[in-house]
């Protein structure tokens, strides 16, 4: 375990009880609705926001009931949910200002900021920034730090969807060496980019673990949501450019997808329940391109005449959502051997 | 006609005050403004009401009280005793510690008022950057304030060339160490030289004019934090 937490703060009436663990590497998602208190967490992992309780990283102390490591002397990475650069500098001297006190050196810097892509912006002040340019200066000041914990508030709310999926690929391979833990309420970010969850609720950490897994519950965030969804990691098989589909191999089945061209040796699927239907024999006339033979593992009532299926399909676990009636004619229980029809998939 | 020696040696003791006063009170001044600017603690508003004083009372009062401190009985006097004098009223010295006093909210205020709008997430954000609390002050609070420190030291230092009735109380006129222009002013009119008095006066409008002007061009620049 990289970060073991284990605090307690009040403010009011907002009360905030966690105890967690970070993986040594990795994005975790810090998921919750607002008001959870996620960027009081965040603040006080970075010993900006005082509380009580333990925060151990790595075999280091950063806080007990005696003392508490001053936030400067933290190696993290801090990105609050504004970008809160210094107005009196430019941006380059926002980055120099993270550089010099890291000790981040000319290679580093200029390396940050072509993955950022600030060259054009270096010169400018920050008062003229848009939303999208401030989030990049401080996810590149963030970088800088070289930290050993990155704490990521919403870092790419601002950005558009090119600059977005650029950024997550940078996070991602800073992911491969360090933990980062990253707040969004972006399905697309969850998906893309989380390899463990922390799911937020009324002061304290409902559910932890593999994100895979828990995403797939009856129970899990999205579910409570009513945006079930699930992750499927697949493996790159073929691309046929005459229909424009993606072959991938999801253990001995495959799936197929339309695509403008291959999409990276593994690529994850993000999978609605709401797009899976159910069949008890394998309809060889239908228009859908996916259907897997699974088992159902679970069933939650939404209540409304809706119902959640969990399924066990190559290892791997798919939701679909049926109506109780689809549900009771089709006599699904835990164990019925059934058809899952994929009626849509997104890479992500 | 122009400005007589005697005249220009009083505007020499003005501005030497006032120089000296100001930079006491800016470096004085910046503990105080940033830790009534931070925190809320209790007292603090009395506190405030006592720093703030001198802008309402009318400054022969504090001149009064300031004459009782710093003469041959009250601290002043005793604290002179360290270095053989028996008082502190009717030097320098004591000029400049009842300036400090007199002009004090005039250069607490515009640096409390500075260090208000400095945002605590962009202090919390240089501390997770890294930068220690003097790190901190020196590399974000005092870039952020420096129009603060500007209205305060151009304030400070044109009030303490203002000065009269503390003065009065506590400088004398000793030609060369007390005797500031504004004093020199109202002798020159006591004994009906109008024409000196209006050659010192036009001086003094001129430096003040010059200074709050050259203020607020700068407070108006464009890109200027204020």
């Amino acid at each position: 375990m990289s970060l073991q937490v284990d605090i307690k703060l009040q403010r009011g009436d907002f009360r905030l009880a966690v105890n967690g663990r970070l993986p040594e590497r990795g994005v975790t998602i810090l998921f919750g609705p607002s008001g959870a208190g996620k960027s009081s967490l965040l603040k006080a992992i970075a010993g900006l926001q005082p509380c009580q309780g333990l925060i151990r990283f790595a075999d280091r102390v950063w806080q007990d009931e005696r003392d508490s490591l001053p936030a400067h002397r933290r190696p993290v990475g801090l990105m609050l949910q504004k970008p809160t650069l210094f107005p009196h500098l430019s941006v380059a001297g926002n980055l120099t200002f993270a550089a010099r006190r890291s000790g981040a050196d000319a290679g580093r810097w200029r390396q940050v900021v072509a993955l950022t892509e600030l060259q054009p912006l270096l010169e400018r002040g920050v008062a003229g920034l848009s939303g999208g340019e401030a989030q990049r200066v401080a996810l590149a000041r963030a970088l800088l730090t070289e930290p050993d914990l990155l704490l990521l508030d919403e870092p790419l709310s601002a950005l558009d969807s090119d600059r977005r999926q650029a950024l997550m690929a940078v996070i991602a391979r800073v992911a491969e060496r360090l933990p980062v833990l990253y707040v969004t309420h972006q399905l697309e970010e969850v998906m893309t980019l989380g390899d463990h969850l922390w799911w937020l609720d009324q002061g304290g950490l409902r559910e932890q673990g593999e994100l895979t897994e828990r995403l797939a519950g009856l129970h899990g965030p999205l579910a409570a949501g009513g945006q079930a969804a699930v992750v499927l990691h697949t493996r790159h098989r073929h691309y046929d450019p005459q229909h424009h589909l993606l072959e991938l191999a999801l253990g001995e089945r495959l799936l197929r997808l339309p695509a403008d061209g291959p999409r990276g040796d593994t690529p994850r699927l993000k999978v609605a329940a709401r797009d899976v239907s159910l069949a008890l024999t394998a309809a060889r006339d239908s228009s859908v391109l996916n259907i897997l033979p699974a088992r159902v593992d679970s069933l939650r009532d939404l209540g409304h005449g809706q119902c959640l299926v969990r399924l066990e399909c190559e290892g791997q676990w798919l939701l679909a959502r049926l109506s109780t009636l689809s549900r009771d004619s089709l006599a699904l229980r835990p164990g019925t051997p059934v058809y899952a029809q994929i009626k849509a998939a997104a890479l992500v | 006609m122009s400005v007589s020696p005697a005249d220009w040696q009083a505007l020499w003791v003005s501005v030497k005050l006032a120089l000296i006063s100001t930079a006491l009170l800016l470096v004085l001044c910046t503990p105080l403004a940033w830790w009534l600017a931070r925190r809320r603690r209790r007292g603090q508003a009395l506190l405030e009401a006592l720093l703030a004083l001198p802008l309402v009372l009318p400054p022969t009062v504090l001149g009064f009280y300031l004459l009782l401190w710093l003469g041959p009985n009250g601290p002043g006097g005793q604290l002179a005793g360290l270095w053989g004098a028996h008082s502190l009223a009717f030097t320098f010295t004591g000029l400049v510690l009842g300036s400090v006093l007199y002009s004090l909210p005039f250069v607490l205020q515009p640096l409390k008022n500075a260090f208000v709008t400095v945002d605590q997430d962009t202090l919390d954000m240089a501390a997770s950057l890294g930068a220690a609390p003097w790190d901190r002050f020196r590399n974000v609070v005092l870039p952020l304030a420096r129009p603060g420190y500007l209205s305060a030291a151009v304030l400070g230092f044109a009030h303490t060339l203002g000065e009269f009735g503390v003065v009065l109380m506590i400088g004398g006129s000793l030609a060369g160490e007390t005797r500031v222009a504004s004093v020199a002013l109202y002798e020159h009119v006591e004994v009906g030289d109008y024409g000196q008095a209006h050659r010192l006066a036009l001086v003094l409008v001129l430096m003040s004019l010059v200074l709050l002007w050259g203020l607020f061009r700068w407070q108006r620049r464009p890109g200027t934090l204020t």
